[in-house]
């Protein structure tokens, strides 16, 4: 057996203290895996392909923030493998470095697969040679060797290998090309039959290699047997805080005798030696290395198939004249098969979900003699609410993500980032905020999670406070409704529609307009001091996957949005149920509330209808339009319909209009109503995500405090001017 | 229902009346946190800090410099040094005032707390440089030995604040003052930034408005009395003495490759290829070292590729990898062109 690796043999393998808390359960596998990697090499394909599992893919760089993790089987060993975040580096320079990097060094993985871009090898090496110089259990998964070939060069793996003293599989993960070897490869390596002679950094400048010399043998002194003596070495010149506390603890080798408190005096007394720039050598000199490795191992000149049609692709998606108009057609035909496309299947769903199944299930519940209450509230509050927004929800999301899915798969929407980042510049932005704007017509909390793909920590608040003045989907069918009972109502019939049509869209461009001034006002207030690191990098265009998007997005997106929001309006529908029918007051307790808020209500535009409504419907905004009507209903419509009243009424337009007018509304209530329904708090779910994503609650609150002040202030003033100018 | 005119009229009052409380800066609120946060034992901070920077400046303090630089009456200024002299911390004598051993110790904790925080403010965060000294100033008062200890450690135990006065050590260790100001050279004479002082704040806004930072290489171009020309990070820049004053550089004997050139890859047009020669030593912590890890190291070879349809960012073909890049971070890396077109990276 090599000696290299005999380390691994006698030190106490995973210690369960470290891997709990890295969030593993110690004890369930028996052969640990770390997959790292830049981002966008396919390193959560690779993941797929191993483990099986569906892990969203795209093409955008960094797409796994949170970390995932899969285990298999492999010839009767329980292999776990965890997805590291895709970093260009190890230096801990943020979060998700630090994520991956202390992995790598803590979790003491068996096996640590490095993912590589054949295409982009020598930056792609930078990370290689950095984890090289932790461990020696590594091996990489040279991806992507088709895409090389399509520009006219192959890597030899066998001269990488030799190189960098680590097994280097090439693989095509999207095609499960190479998979089987790797996955031997993993086990050899697991069970100790590989000998690796690791590449380490040498031509470090003078002044570096006297200090790292100095101090290495105090780092041996105090963890006899240290097999990265000299990584640590460096990091400590480098005053890396978290290696700088597990040489203080004794973590950073289990066999030390926790003597780390002399190594960081001598440490600090060397940093004075250094010249302030040295880190930039260490880079230089570790680009230097990937270049020279790099070039010894490429074969370049082979036949190209398609010459530069990536770059003649740009010019023409980049250019002055073509860029805009391309994404607007490309933009506004994703958004007109989502809503054209959404008609039947959203019409149908209904006609099943509410019209045949929600009589069929009272019937039911009648028959089995549930009591009035019961029955009223199980089918009339919780069921309807939620066939509602199933019904209103799924088929444009269902549409919408794999349209979007695709686009992102082909690699186009880094384009539109790069085609728009000076506009968002300007705001304080991110250019890939376009892309989670555009999500964020989908629906809101989607847009939140997207948020992930910008890698600055300024950038991102920015885009994921801002998202909700995207008109999500859950607002479309109030916009339109609305428009074209009171809008519409404006203009001489033929008309209408136009009118409508275009006042549901001034909504959504002045969404995007207040998405703008937001971006602009909190980074130059409350984000003012958060750092911020812009870079965007364009992928290589490749052929989508249609069918496989197709599942992805729809496992990924789409049902996920849609099981959130079924399991807030369940809640929802049975709160409105309970306001409408608990007596209160003179009547029910919706009737008390309604009283409460309608002062207020009327002075700022609106009603105390509209008020409750958006309290109950903070979970979804889905259920705003129904939860408006039943009120209504109860309020002013016709007597004896409030008895038992469930959540909607399917009436016609004109049936509505006249209802509504009955409950004392006017053109400026639906004005109201469409800037409210555009300004106010994100719903439950997104607020959730939000808080997921964030973890802060400053920032959650922030998120629905923000829109909702804007809110009321805009359409107070809109009905004070209304006022006096009518 | 209330008549839309006085409905309006209240709104604006509450309007007006929040942005009078809240206004930064000049609000009511913004004041009064500060008039209660500069106490007496801020002010008796500043004035050893005060006297602490007259030393190593070899320079000896008076009331007026006191007063001046603590911002207060001389009367006050003068009951401050009386309150120093009687918690033993300063001193009086003939020439001036003095810090006593103990005094020197509570003023380096200061001195250490402030650079501490530049360091960063420069490194972690968002803020202008010209707010870094302000900022500063203001929160270095809270600091206990402890905290100051871990954020030195949190910040890698830097040794050079980012306008490059040397931090204490927690010892107190400190190197001597080196250099001359700008101003002293002569024209074709090439000198490495060393410092660049913080006071007073409009000094310190010049030289950041000019891109100035310690590590930084100039090349004097003309020295007349009343203004500098000369060369520095790839520009032509012009400074009047009182500014230029305020920077202390140390004469190097040969140039530096760097100095060579006037190009930064924000000046290539698209189809443009340059030899990167360095990241411009002003731009430091995150935005600094993501460039490092995308492969703009000295050397690299770096294609201009694509211009964004909206003109800015442009795309980099580095290393096989296609990079957008903003002209704000394009202009910090220096390129030169010399290489011949086309050749290999």
């Amino acid at each position: 057996m090599p000696t290299t690796l005999s380390r691994h043999r006698g030190a106490p393998s995973p210690q369960p203290a470290d891997l709990v808390q890295l969030g593993l359960q110690p004890g369930k596998w028996d052969t640990l895996v770390a997959l790292a990697g830049n981002p966008n090499t396919g390193k959560s394909t690779v993941f797929n392909s191993l483990t099986g599992l569906r892990q969203h893919t795209g093409n955008w760089p960094g797409k796994t923030v949170i970390r995932a993790e899969g285990t298999f089987a492999y010839e009767g060993k329980r292999v776990k493998v965890v997805d590291l975040p895709g970093t260009y580096s190890l230096q801990a320079g943020s979060a998700d470095e630090e994520v991956a990097r202390d992995f790598i060094l803590f979790g003491r993985p068996d096996v640590t697969v490095v993912v590589v871009d054949s295409t982009r090898l020598e930056r792609n090496l930078n990370l290689v040679l950095q984890i090289l110089e932790i461990t020696d259990r590594v091996i990489v998964c040279l991806n992507l060797t088709d895409e090389a070939r399509r520009h006219g060069f192959a890597v030899d793996d066998e001269a990488l290998a030799q190189q960098l003293g680590v097994p280097v599989i090439p693989t095509v993960a999207r095609e499960k090309e190479g998979i089987p070897d790797l996955l031997r490869a993993i086990q050899r390596m697991a069970d100790g039959e590989t000998a690796a002679r690791p590449h380490r950094i040498e031509k470090l400048p003078a002044e570096l290699e006297a200090a790292i010399a100095q101090l290495i043998p105090a780092i041996e002194d105090a963890f006899p047997g240290i097999p990265n003596a000299r990584w640590v070495a460096l990091r400590l010149l480098n005053a890396d805080e978290s290696v700088e506390g597990a040489v203080r603890s004794g973590e950073i080798w289990a066999e030390g005798k926790e003597e780390g408190e002399e190594v960081l005096e001598v440490a600090a007394t060397l940093r004075w030696t250094l010249s302030p720039g040295f880190h930039d050598r260490l880079m230089e000199a570790v680009f230097g290395a990937a270049e020279s490795i790099a070039r010894a191992s490429m074969i370049k000149g082979l036949k190209k198939a398609k010459y530069d049609f990536d770059l003649r692709l740009d010019r023409v998606l980049t250019s002055r004249w073509l860029g805009f108009p391309l994404m607007l057609a490309i933009l506004s035909g994703v958004f007109w098969l989502t809503i054209e496309g959404a008609n039947v299947p959203s019409a149908f769903l209904a006609s099943i979900l509410v019209d045949t199944l929600h009589p069929a299930l009272k019937g039911l519940g009648e028959a089995a003699s549930l009591p009035w209450w019961l029955n009223g509230f199980l089918f009339d509050g919780m069921y309807l609410a939620t066939a509602w927004v199933v019904s209103v929800m799924l088929p444009p999301m269902a549409i919408f993500f794999p349209l979007f899915t695709l686009l992102e798969d082909f690699g186009y929407l880094p384009r539109v980032a790069f085609n728009l980042d000076s506009l968002f510049r300007r705001a304080g932005a991110h250019g890939k905020q376009a892309l989670t704007m555009c999500m964020g017509f989908g629906c809101n909390a989607a847009g939140v999670v997207a948020t992930r793909v910008i890698d600055s920590p300024r950038e991102r608040l920015v885009a994921v406070i801002t998202n909700n003045f995207s008109l999500c989907n859950g607002r479309w069918p109030t916009q339109i409704l609305i428009a074209s009972i009171f809008i519409g109502a404006l203009a001489p019939a033929a008309w209408a529609g136009l009118l409508s049509a275009a006042a549901v869209v001034s909504v959504a461009l002045l969404g995007i307009i207040f998405m703008f001034l937001t971006s602009w006002l909190l980074s130059r207030s409350v984000l003012k001091g958060e750092a911020t690191t812009f870079s965007l990098e364009l992928p290589p265009y490749r052929p989508p996957r249609v069918l496989q998007t197709l599942y992805t997005s729809l496992i990924d997106r789409t049902l996920i949005v849609l099981w959130r929001a079924v399991v807030f309006a369940l809640p929802a529908g049975a709160l409105i149920w309970l306001v409408a029918n608990i007596p209160g007051g003179s009547g029910s307790l919706a009737e008390l509330f309604i009283g409460w808020l309608q002062p207020f209500g009327v002075l700022v535009g609106l009603n105390g209808v509209i008020l409750l409504a958006y309290v109950v419907a903070i979970p979804a905004n889905e259920i705003v339009i129904p939860t408006i009507l039943m009120l209504t209903a109860l309020i002013a419509g016709p007597a004896g319909v409030g008895e038992g009243a469930g959540v909607m009424f399917e009436r016609g337009l004109a049936d509505t209009g006249e209802l509504l007018r009955l409950g004392g509304w006017t053109t400026l209530t639906g004005v109201n109503l469409m800037l409210f329904s555009l300004l106010h708090n994100p719903c439950s779910t997104t607020l959730y995500t939000i808080y997921q994503e964030t973890k802060s609650w400053r920032w959650t609150a922030l998120s629905a405090l923000l829109p909702l002040a804007m809110g009321f202030v805009i359409v107070f003033l809109v009905a004070q001017v209304w006022r006096l100018a009518g | 229902m209330i008549d839309p005119v006085l409905a309006l009229l209240i709104f604006g009052l509450a309007v007006v009346l929040v942005a009078g409380l809240l206004w930064p800066d000049r609000g009511l609120v913004p004041r009064l946190v500060r008039s209660f946060g500069t106490t007496e034992r801020v002010r008796l901070e500043d004035t050893l800090k005060h006297l602490y920077k007259c030393e190593y400046a070899g320079r000896t303090c008076s009331v007026d410099s006191v007063a001046g630089s603590v911002a207060v009456s001389r009367h006050h200024a003068l009951e401050l040094l009386g309150k120093l002299e009687v918690l033993e911390l300063a001193s009086a004598s003939a020439e001036g005032f003095h810090l006593t051993d103990q005094g020197r110790e509570y003023a380096l904790h200061i001195v250490r707390t402030h650079r501490l925080l530049e360091r960063f403010l420069a490194d972690r965060t968002g803020i202008e440089p010209a707010d870094w000294h302000r900022e500063a100033e203001r929160r270095e008062h809270s600091f206990s030995p402890e905290e100051t200890d871990s954020l030195a450690a949190q910040l890698g135990h830097p040794l050079y604040d980012p306008h490059g006065d040397p931090i204490p050590t927690a010892l107190g260790e400190l190197p001597a003052l080196t250099g001359s100001p700008l101003t002293a050279l002569k024209a074709n004479d090439v000198a490495s930034i060393v410092h660049l002082g913080d006071e007073p704040p409009e000094v310190f806004e010049a030289l950041a408005a000019a891109e100035l930072s310690p590590q930084m290489l100039v090349r004097v171009l003309e020295a007349t009395t009343g203004r500098v020309r000369f060369e520095a990070g790839g520009r032509e820049l012009v400074l009047p003495s009182v500014v230029a004053r305020a920077v202390t550089v140390e004469p190097l004997p040969e140039a530096d490759p760097m100095q060579g050139s006037n190009e930064t890859l924000a000046s290539l047009g698209a189809g443009e290829g340059a030899r990167v020669l360095g990241i411009h030593p002003a731009l430091q912590g995150p935005q600094r070292r993501r460039l490092l890890d995308l492969g703009l190291v000295p050397g690299t070879r770096v294609e201009a590729e694509l211009r964004s349809a909206a003109g800015d960012p442009m795309a980099f073909r580095v290393r096989g990898a296609l990079i957008a890049l903003r002209r704000d971070q394009a202009r910090w890396i220096l390129v030169d062109r010399g290489d011949p077109r086309g050749s290999e990276a």
